[in-house]
């Protein structure tokens, strides 16, 4: 057995076309689902049980079960019902793309509303109360004194989440769609060189894992550069 | 519920496997862990370096590939090899049970090598040198020093990787193993109730999760039981 370099310097370029669709999904997925996060994270803390207890199953559920089975609960579940199929939202979903999008999103909500939660309950007492003393109101208080503090406490968990969400960008190659994944296993599929092209791909990731690990690292120091000395 | 009449005793058996996947490589990821965490804490600097890389590699790629490497990668080795002993055979691989069992050991021992890492230092250095300083051997030492008093710190962690490690087992079917999502498929294409089908399998899945997210509860109990104030 021997590794064909030529094989690899080959697909590279291939692989790299995949590159697009896995970032599309990264960067959508992350920015929907933090939006999605901080508001399952605000009905989480409002204290009424209404809101935080859906968003608590919300959490249970996304948090409980494999990203795998709610892509296909999605990409193969959802057009079995006549209502998804008649509503405006069946230009997106019968798209893998738009199904893999959601999946992610949805996913990565129910994280990012934990992270955070981790953050917020991070924080001092005494913040809240110094700013209560100050006579801010309760939305003020939250705006300027709590959240800048939960951010900063919710970096780490976050890189670990964004960066698990990349890896699972690739779970999307599983309904049709052409990401790096999905480039790598039909370039395998045609020319059965398992070791070349996959472990190509792999350090093309392990490249981008790095990147975003180091990018997060300068933005929690410059968002702690208070409290260095 | 009148949809899934028939495959009741399919997803039983699924999830039997599952859990027989889960098993396996719960015992890998502990072997792996306490391996690359012993490593990234000897002196030998080969060692820390090897434990290093494994860390990084396998934190860094998809679960997904991992586990295509391990499959196709080993089928395509083991063909070759085999072809040099049997010119006719065809396709040799290692069953997906196992590629994958170990797959998953290894991805989730990765991390699992951090949180013993940190466990390891969490131990009072006081005892293990107690423990030189009776002639107790290091291997000795490792096992009825270090580890007891380790996997308590360890375990809020681990539970979080077992529970990982759980949803992970799903990938397998992708590689041909006949365990819950492989029902689905199936049961898919014969009733045409995707959404029902799949959503059996979520269930099973949270299920599990649950169970396991209480057993880790309740081992903590356990472990830190010595903390909890007389009254």
């Amino acid at each position: 057995m021997n590794l064909e370099i030529s094989l690899i310097l080959e697909s590279i370029p291939k692989m790299l076309t995949g590159i697009g669709v896995t970032l599309q999904l990264l960067v959508l997925a992350s920015l929907l689902g933090l939006g999605l996060g901080v508001i399952l994270l605000l009905m989480r803390i409002s204290g009424r049980r209404y809101l935080s207890f859906p968003a608590f199953i919300y959490a249970y559920f996304f948090r409980g079960t494999p990203i795998l089975v709610q892509i296909f609960v999605i990409y193969h579940g959802l057009p079995q019902f006549d209502i998804v199929r008649e509503s405006v939202f069946w230009i997106l979903l019968r798209e893998p793309f738009g199904c893999a999008t959601l999946a992610l999103t949805l996913n990565s909500a129910a994280y990012v509303s934990e992270i955070l939660r981790g953050g917020y309950l991070g924080v001092e007492r005494g913040f809240h109360e110094a700013g209560m003393a100050l006579g801010l109101k309760k939305h003020h208080r939250f705006l300027y004194v709590t959240m800048p503090i939960a951010i900063r406490l919710a970096i780490p968990a976050y890189s670990n989440e964004f960066i698990s969400m990349l890896k699972a960008t690739s779970l999307a190659s599983t309904i049709t769609l052409l990401d790096m994944t999905g480039v790598a296993r039909t370039i395998v599929a045609q020319t059965f060189a398992p070791y070349e092209i996959f472990i190509s791909t792999a350090v093309i990731y392990l490249v981008m894992t790095t990147i975003f690990q180091r990018g997060f690292g300068i933005f929690e120091k410059l968002m702690s550069r208070h409290v260095k000395q | 519920m009148a949809d899934l009449s028939g495959w009741w005793d399919d997803y039983f058996w699924g999830a039997v496997t599952v859990l027989r996947v889960f098993g396996v490589s719960v015992i890998l990821t502990v072997v792996f862990g306490l391996i690359g965490a012993s490593a990234k804490l000897s002196k030998n600097r080969i060692a820390r370096k090897i434990a290093g890389a494994y860390t990084v590699a396998f934190r860094g790629t998809p679960e997904l590939l991992v586990l295509l490497i391990f499959y196709y990668g080993s089928a395509v080795f083991l063909t070759s090899v085999s072809k040099i002993f049997f010119p006719e055979t065809q396709f040799v691989d290692i069953p997906p049970f196992w590629s994958g069992s170990i797959a998953i050991g290894m991805i989730v021992g990765s991390y699992a090598t951090e949180t013993f890492r940190g466990a390891f230092l969490g131990v009072d250095p006081g005892h293990v040198e107690a423990a030189r300083a009776l002639g107790i051997s290091n291997v000795q030492t490792f096992f009825y020093v270090r580890i007891p008093q380790m996997w308590r710190l360890a375990l809020p962690g681990f539970g979080n990787h077992m529970l990982s490690l759980m949803k992970d087992t799903a990938l397998i079917s992708l590689i041909g193993l006949e365990e819950i999502l492989f029902v689905a498929d199936m049961a898919t294409a014969v009733t045409l109730k995707p959404f029902t089908m799949y959503m059996v399998v979520a269930l099973i899945y949270l299920s599990i999760t649950t169970i396991i997210t209480l057993t880790v509860l309740i081992l903590e109990k356990y472990a830190n039981r010595h903390l909890e104030s007389a009254r």
